[in-house]
């Protein structure tokens, strides 16, 4: 910023175009240098936003290159099916209570984490390690633990006498979701523990110091000074996991395709849905602008907590 | 909570702490256990009904037939080329365009970074549509390509802004002190900069192979012949509707994550630093 206030003191008998163009001349390799970035992650991320918002005003079959405008036909028909608001509570529950636990798992873990016991290094690695292995792979090794005749979690519950004949979680549309949230959970845990345990090493140990000396209760101290010293990172790590959760789509779609009966389904594994199974990509495209809206207010409120962060650009 | 007062602790308090930490890693080891148990099993024995959690006889025979039975060498190998390549890709354009964002002041700067920080909120799925049709009119589906150009778009918003922060904390002196020996920019980068940008170099690299190894999303959609599968890809094509075999599939998931595993055992201390870095401010 101020090099161009200066650029434009020297220059004051200049006209706004030659300002310009000296100072370009000026800096040219610092737009050289960022202007790769630039046009990449607008052909390959602003463009098919673009392409997505127009193509919602279209009816476009995926198997032929035929486009035929058709307005808000797209809208009105989603607006219209009460599916789609069935949709939206399956999306909102399944984020909702994925997050919750996700966050209290991962409050769990950091706490008893930031210790001085023996093997800190090990635990960590280990609860890491769900977090980065491929999604569709924790979906198919959870899939295999939920099989009804040949799973373990059914021999487990057998033997523990808690269910008395084996019960099929994913084919169940009342349930199927729970079955397929604790895939997701077991995958986004770690990043939250892992965030977690960072902001709680950044708290001053003066204050724990304190609180022992006025002889605080491990609870109050937790109450009193953890919970408010770690509440930014708790709200920008739960925001993230938010997003993350919601525009999830390997876990579900490796475990049920949104199946049984769209009982797992969630927008995003709807936009997959509509656009590449039935084909229809206008459809989808509407989805997704839906999709996109909602993106946006989290991606606003990011943006503030980011910038309330007092981070110098 | 700090080494001080942990101290004082009566080893009650230790055995409790350590109770939790075991009982949670317990859990969350399961499916894995689950996954290696189920693949050491005779072939015949997994279709015991109630399940045996602890296997009654093992056989690695499953390790044998995995590299005949499947397509396994293939998908570890293109698994390698789609992240290696992103990785290179989406370096070569965070590099220097966090460089001269932290070491440059000119108009644009705040927006363009901003942007970026925007960019990173849109997930590939919401975009799924629009991306199909830029890669159908381009001519790349069933490439590599179609693969790796998006997942080095969708990582590049995270390695600019990690990279960025790393930068802005090497002291501009020591560049200073190679300029006027008459170093050239390109060399100073080189030789000066980008060895002290090491850690967060690693965790760039770490995120960006990690990404493009685990999603299944773009080569879901973009690839068609099972000779271009990625490990998470060729996972899902065992997975029928009706059948499924659950020990050959287990076995190359296996085999899928041991790469994994070996990057986590060597570089935890990057992974968890690139993690925490957006979240987390010192």
């Amino acid at each position: 910023m101020s090099s161009f206030e200066y650029a434009q003191d020297d220059s004051e008998s200049q006209g706004t175009v030659e300002r310009a163009v000296s100072y370009l001349q000026d800096h040219w390799t610092e737009y050289a240098l960022i202007t790769p970035s630039i046009v990449f992650l607008a052909a390959v991320v602003l463009y098919p936003i673009l392409e997505t918002l127009r193509l919602a005003f279209y009816e476009s079959p995926r198997t032929s290159t035929v486009e035929v405008f058709v307005g808000l036909q797209n809208f009105n028909e989603i607006f219209s099916d009460p599916f789609f608001y069935q949709l939206l509570w399956q999306t909102f529950r399944w984020v909702a209570l994925a997050v919750t636990i996700k966050t209290l798992l991962g409050l769990l873990i950091a706490v008893h984490l930031n210790q001085d016991i023996k093997g800190r290094k090990f635990f960590r690695t280990a609860f890491l390690i769900p977090w980065g292995i491929p999604y569709a792979i924790s979906a198919v090794i959870f899939r295999w633990i939920e099989q009804p005749q040949y799973g373990y979690l059914n021999a487990i519950l057998l033997k523990l006498g808690l269910i008395d004949q084996q019960i099929g979680l994913l084919g169940d549309p009342s349930i199927a979701w729970l079955g397929a949230i604790a895939a997701d959970i077991w995958i986004g845990t770690p990043f939250m523990a892992i965030i977690f345990l960072a902001g709680l090493q950044s708290i001053p140990e003066e204050l724990y110091e304190a609180a022992a000396v006025d002889g605080a209760y491990r609870w109050v101290q937790f109450r009193y000074i953890t919970i408010p010293q770690l509440k930014p990172v708790i709200l920008i790590a739960t925001l993230l996991s938010t997003i993350w959760t919601f525009v999830g789509f390997d876990v579900i779609w490796t475990m049920t395709r949104g199946g049984p009966l769209d009982s797992t389904a969630t927008l995003v594994i709807w936009i997959y849905k509509t656009g590449f199974e039935n084909g229809n990509l206008g459809m989808a495209a509407a989805y997704s602008s839906i999709g996109f809206a909602i993106l946006l207010v989290f991606a606003i409120l990011y943006l503030r907590i980011y910038m309330q962060g007092g981070e110098e650009i | 909570m700090s080494i001080k007062l942990s101290e004082s602790r009566s080893s009650l308090q230790q055995v409790r702490i350590y109770g939790v930490l075991i009982i949670i890693l317990g859990i969350m080891m399961f499916p894995f256990y689950t996954m290696i148990s189920t693949t050491l099993k005779p072939a015949g024995e997994i279709f015991n009904s109630p399940a045996q959690v602890i296997p009654q006889n093992l056989n690695p025979s499953a390790y044998f037939q995995v590299w005949g039975e499947t397509e396994v060498i293939t998908w570890v190998m293109n698994s390698f080329i789609i992240s290696i390549s992103t990785v290179l890709l989406t370096l070569s354009l965070a590099i220097p365009a966090a460089y001269v964002c932290a070491r440059k002041d000119f108009v644009g700067k705040r927006t363009f970074l901003l942007a970026v920080l925007v960019v990173q909120m849109f997930a590939p799925v919401i975009l799924i549509v629009g991306l199909f049709d830029i890669i159908v009119t381009l001519d790349l589906m069933d490439s590599y390509l179609s693969v790796i150009i998006p997942s080095a778009a969708f990582t590049l918003p995270f390695n600019i802004w990690m990279l960025y922060g790393y930068f802005k904390t090497i002291p501009v002196e020591l560049e200073e002190a190679a300029r006027i020996d008459g170093a050239s920019q390109f060399l100073i980068l080189r030789k000066i900069v980008l060895p002290l940008t090491k850690p967060a170099l690693v965790a760039s690299i770490t995120y960006t192979f990690l990404y493009a190894w685990n999603r299944l999303l773009f080569v879901l959609t973009f690839l068609t012949s099972s000779g271009k599968y990625n490990v998470p890809r060729g996972i899902f094509s065992m997975v029928g509707v009706l059948s499924v075999d659950w020990r050959m599939m287990l076995t190359v998931a296996v085999i899928g994550v041991i790469p994994l595993l070996l990057l986590f055992a060597f570089l935890e201390e990057y992974i968890v630093a690139g993690m925490t870095s957006g979240a987390v401010k010192d």
